[in-house]
């Protein structure tokens, strides 16, 4: 390159998984001595972008090139020792070792199997006091709070002599004071040289650290500016700044009665406060970034979770739900977010898995009646176009989309009076997605009350009567219909005031 | 002979993961029996005294004890909760409670006390399992060892002999030629075999081991779910152990070594997956039925009992071994 400060550059990445493009021909350019903030929304290809440059995943297309030098990274072992550091966002640490050794971890000081304890802690204290962090070497991590242990994380990529320094949501879990020590570290490690990469969503903070903003959507980089010529609204716009056409039809339905409430519920770690209402007929969105807490209130109205505080009602009566047995017996059901961890049982068959919720009311005395089961899951598998129609295929070999449908089947064979969808087209193709869309929207129609939850906002804004947007555990009033737009729903999701 | 087990065992297997093709499905079933056969043929050749009727019944008899623990052991692997390591405390809880209660109160209330104290056991197994979500193979080896001392302590001798003829008798004896224990085997079998696959609790068990939480999201009750699959085990150890003290006669605390072992043996040769979410009673049967014949081939032909343990545990790591080798593979 022609620039000598080139810490990094990522040219035409493209990375396809079987049937999605996650990245389209990305350019990514990142200077020494810079903090360079990644922005996008939810699934806009950040995190891939960052696999590919630590070695996790290998790019479609497209080369690396580091300090000007063009490399190749099969595994993240190889990006390590090019200089490349990540501090997840998730924290990376063992419990119980002390600081000092989880800094070190996997190359601590010493000779021949023999540890040198005390010039590791020397060596340790010296870093921590560069990054003016207030931990001492000898605690044990387990004893620090999350923010101290993210610290910690840092000196520990610090600690390598990195080149590149990549922080994935790093504030995730930090207060604004300590938000504000981290800046001053990411500020002291810019200032000795290090190329810092800073993927967020939060576009006050970005305007605040960094140098430079890099904008991606749909797998392709948008722009890149340096941060003096960018307000948060023109950032916001990049981020969103899809046209909106209907590719959501909106099947009309008469909205009737409250089916659901919740009443200022709590669950005393991941959100609080919360209250919204779903009437018959209308689809309510629940929306936000991922970690607001969405997922936890939909888990706590259907008995996965315990609620501490608040009131839930369907239909008017107070309801006491401790396991989801209770709420589904009470007219709940939840077709949650993760569909292989929570959704199917894998090596059962499509019509095993259809009945799983309801198999008491299929058996007589404890004898699960054949024809019941098996016309059950034919009157779904043809309901719902189910392919390949044929209940007793194992479900693990249908496709993404399919097997949701299955798991959609499952609880409408419940009869449930609400019910809750948890991000019901993530990962499922768009025809798919289009069916799935259609089968909710048949169901509203025929006065089912429905919670939605969902990142994607055209999916949100397309479909949902009524949207709640919620941001770091709490939640928005409701928005209509009228009041939509992605700039307002990516504000109230990322803005401290707005909210 | 192993060879022909694991080629058995991976055509099984492979087929479980890849398609739902009936024509591998029909080879998987076959798997075992294909292996089942190779042993009577190799054994009718080798040994004259193999294919008889005599050595046939000595061997389903034989069978029939351990079968019943095959039987709970199989809800057991197949709700995930790994394995019972209390079978040989519970059978000596059934063994010793079955003879030395008879003077107290009769042999038939003796027999009914002793199976409800192991369905006890199993309860306590259960509860730390399935409720407290302690380790099943920590928990089991605990529970098993208290309750084995209260029995010798309430006992109080060392070992315990059966003061009932007509008992053991009956229990020795034979019904239209077929000994009775391999009667009794056949019932609890078949119970076993419907409450797994044509009844709620048993689908709610194959789910609750196949995905425990997609099943608890599915409202299945799975804490209970989990503690019933060692509640059915400790009962079904409990029975096995009191026929055993009736046909033996007498009943020391060690009496069920070894049990544990041979039951998980059969379950896993069987292909009931370790893992949980996978498996059926007639399976664990062939599994058991292999081992049996394969043993028995064994002795006939006077090999010595270290090389049989050799063999048997070869056979035991290498199925468990191939079922996370495959699952692993085939995982996603």
């Amino acid at each position: 390159m022609t620039e000598a400060h080139c810490a990094l550059d990522m040219r035409g990445i493209t990375k396809t998984f079987p049937g999605v493009k996650a990245l389209s021909n990305v350019n990514f350019k990142v200077k020494f001595g810079t903090v360079h903030a990644v922005v996008g929304e939810n699934g806009a290809g950040k995190s891939t972008l960052m696999k590919v440059l630590n070695g996790t995943y290998a790019p479609t297309s497209g080369t690396i090139h580091i300090a000007d030098k063009e490399v190749r990274m099969r595994r993240p072992a190889d990006a390590q020792a090019l200089g490349i550091r990540m501090v997840h966002q998730e924290i990376n640490l063992v419990p119980d070792l002390s600081v000092a050794e989880n800094v070190f971890l996997g190359r601590m000081p010493g000779r021949m199997g023999y540890l040198h304890r005390s010039e590791m802690i020397a060596r340790t204290t010296a870093i921590l006091e560069e990054l003016g962090a207030v931990v001492k070497p000898r605690e044990r991590l387990g004893d620090l709070s999350i923010s101290q242990q993210q610290l910690v994380e840092i000196a520990k990529a610090y600690a390598a002599n990195p080149r590149i320094i990549v922080l994935d949501e790093p504030t995730s879990s930090l207060s604004d004071h300590e938000t504000a020590a981290l800046f001053r570290i990411l500020r002291k490690m810019r200032d000795d040289g290090i190329a810092i990469i800073y993927i967020s969503h939060r576009v006050k903070e970005v305007l605040q650290i960094a140098d430079e903003v890099t904008v991606l959507r749909d797998g392709a980089m948008i722009e890149t500016r340096p941060i003096s010529g960018i307000t948060s609204a023109e950032m916001i716009r990049l981020m969103v700044g899809r046209d909106v056409s209907n590719v959501f039809p909106k099947t009309p339905a008469t909205v009737g009665e409250p089916v659901l409430k919740v009443e200022n519920i709590s669950d005393g770690v991941h959100f609080r406060d919360v209250s919204f209402e779903v009437r018959a007929g209308e689809i309510l969105g629940l929306t936000g970034l991922v970690g607001a807490g969405r997922t936890e209130v939909a888990q706590t109205i259907f008995g996965l979770s315990k609620l501490v505080e608040g009131k839930v009602s369907l239909n008017g009566r107070t309801l006491s739900i401790a396991t989801p047995a209770d709420a589904v017996r009470a007219g709940i059901a939840y077709v949650p977010e993760d569909r292989k961890g929570d959704g199917i049982i894998p090596e059962m068959t499509i019509r095993e898995n259809i009945s799983l919720p309801i198999l008491r009311k299929l058996s007589r005395i404890g004898r699960i009646s054949g024809s019941a089961d098996r016309a059950l899951a034919g009157k779904y598998v043809k309901q719902f176009a189910i392919s390949p129609p044929d209940g007793e295929r194992r479900i693990n070999l249908l496709s993404g989309g399919n097997q949701q449908k299955a798991v959609i089947a499952k609880w409408l064979a419940a009869k449930p009076s609400v019910l809750i969808l948890d991000e019901p087209t993530r990962g499922v193709d768009v025809g798919a997605k289009a069916e799935i869309h259609n089968i909710i929207g048949r169901l509203v129609g025929e006065g089912m009350a429905v919670l939605m939850i969902s990142s994607e906002l055209p999916e949100v804004m397309g479909v949902c009567d009524r949207v709640v947007v919620m941001r770091d555990g709490r939640a928005s009033a409701p928005l209509s219909r009228e009041e939509l737009s992605e700039e307002k729903i990516m504000t109230l999701a990322t803005d401290e005031e707005a909210a | 002979m192993s060879d022909l087990v694991a080629a058995a065992e991976s055509m099984k297997k492979t087929e479980r993961f890849t398609r739902a093709n009936w024509v591998a499905e029909l080879a998987s079933r076959a798997g075992l029996l294909i292996a089942i056969l190779a042993v009577i043929a190799y054994g009718s050749i080798a040994n004259p005294a193999f294919f008889s009727t005599g050595n046939f019944v000595n061997v389903l008899t034989s069978m029939s004890i351990v079968g019943i623990v095959v039987v709970g052991m199989t809800f057991v692997l197949v709700v995930g909760g790994l394995a019972d390591l209390s079978v040989p405390a519970t059978i000596a809880c059934g063994a010793i409670l079955s003879l030395g209660l008879q003077p107290m109160i009769g042999p038939v209330p003796a027999f009914v006390v002793a199976i409800a104290l192991a369905g006890v056991i199993g309860m306590l197994n259960g509860a730390l399992v399935g409720y407290a979500g302690v380790n099943p193979i920590i928990a089991t080896l605990g529970v098993g060892t208290v309750g084995l001392g209260i029995v010798q302590a309430a006992v109080g001798g060392v070992i315990v002999y059966g003061t009932n003829p007509a008992s053991a008798e009956l229990v020795k004896g034979r019904i239209l030629g077929i000994p009775t224990v391999v009667i009794i085997f056949a019932v609890i079998a078949l119970i076993g075999h419907f409450i797994l696959s044509r009844s709620y609790w048993g689908r709610w068990t194959t789910a609750t081991g196949g995905n425990y939480s997609a099943a608890q999201a599915s409202a299945v009750p799975v804490r209970a779910v989990k503690a019933g699959a060692f509640v059915i085990t400790g009962i079904a150890a409990g029975i096995s152990g009191g026929l055993l003290g009736l046909t033996l006669q007498s009943a020391r605390p060690l009496v069920g070594t070894g049990y544990e072992f041979s039951a998980i043996t059969a379950v896993v040769v069987g292909g009931v997956s370790i893992m949980g979410g996978f498996g059926s009673v007639p399976r664990a049967i062939a599994g058991l039925i292999f081992v049996q014949l394969l043993t028995n081939v064994m002795v006939l032909e006077g090999v010595r009992t270290p090389v049989q343990g050799f063999v048997l545990g070869i056979l035991i790591a290498g199925a468990v071994g191939m079922d996370a080798a495959l699952r692993k593979r085939g995982g996603g």
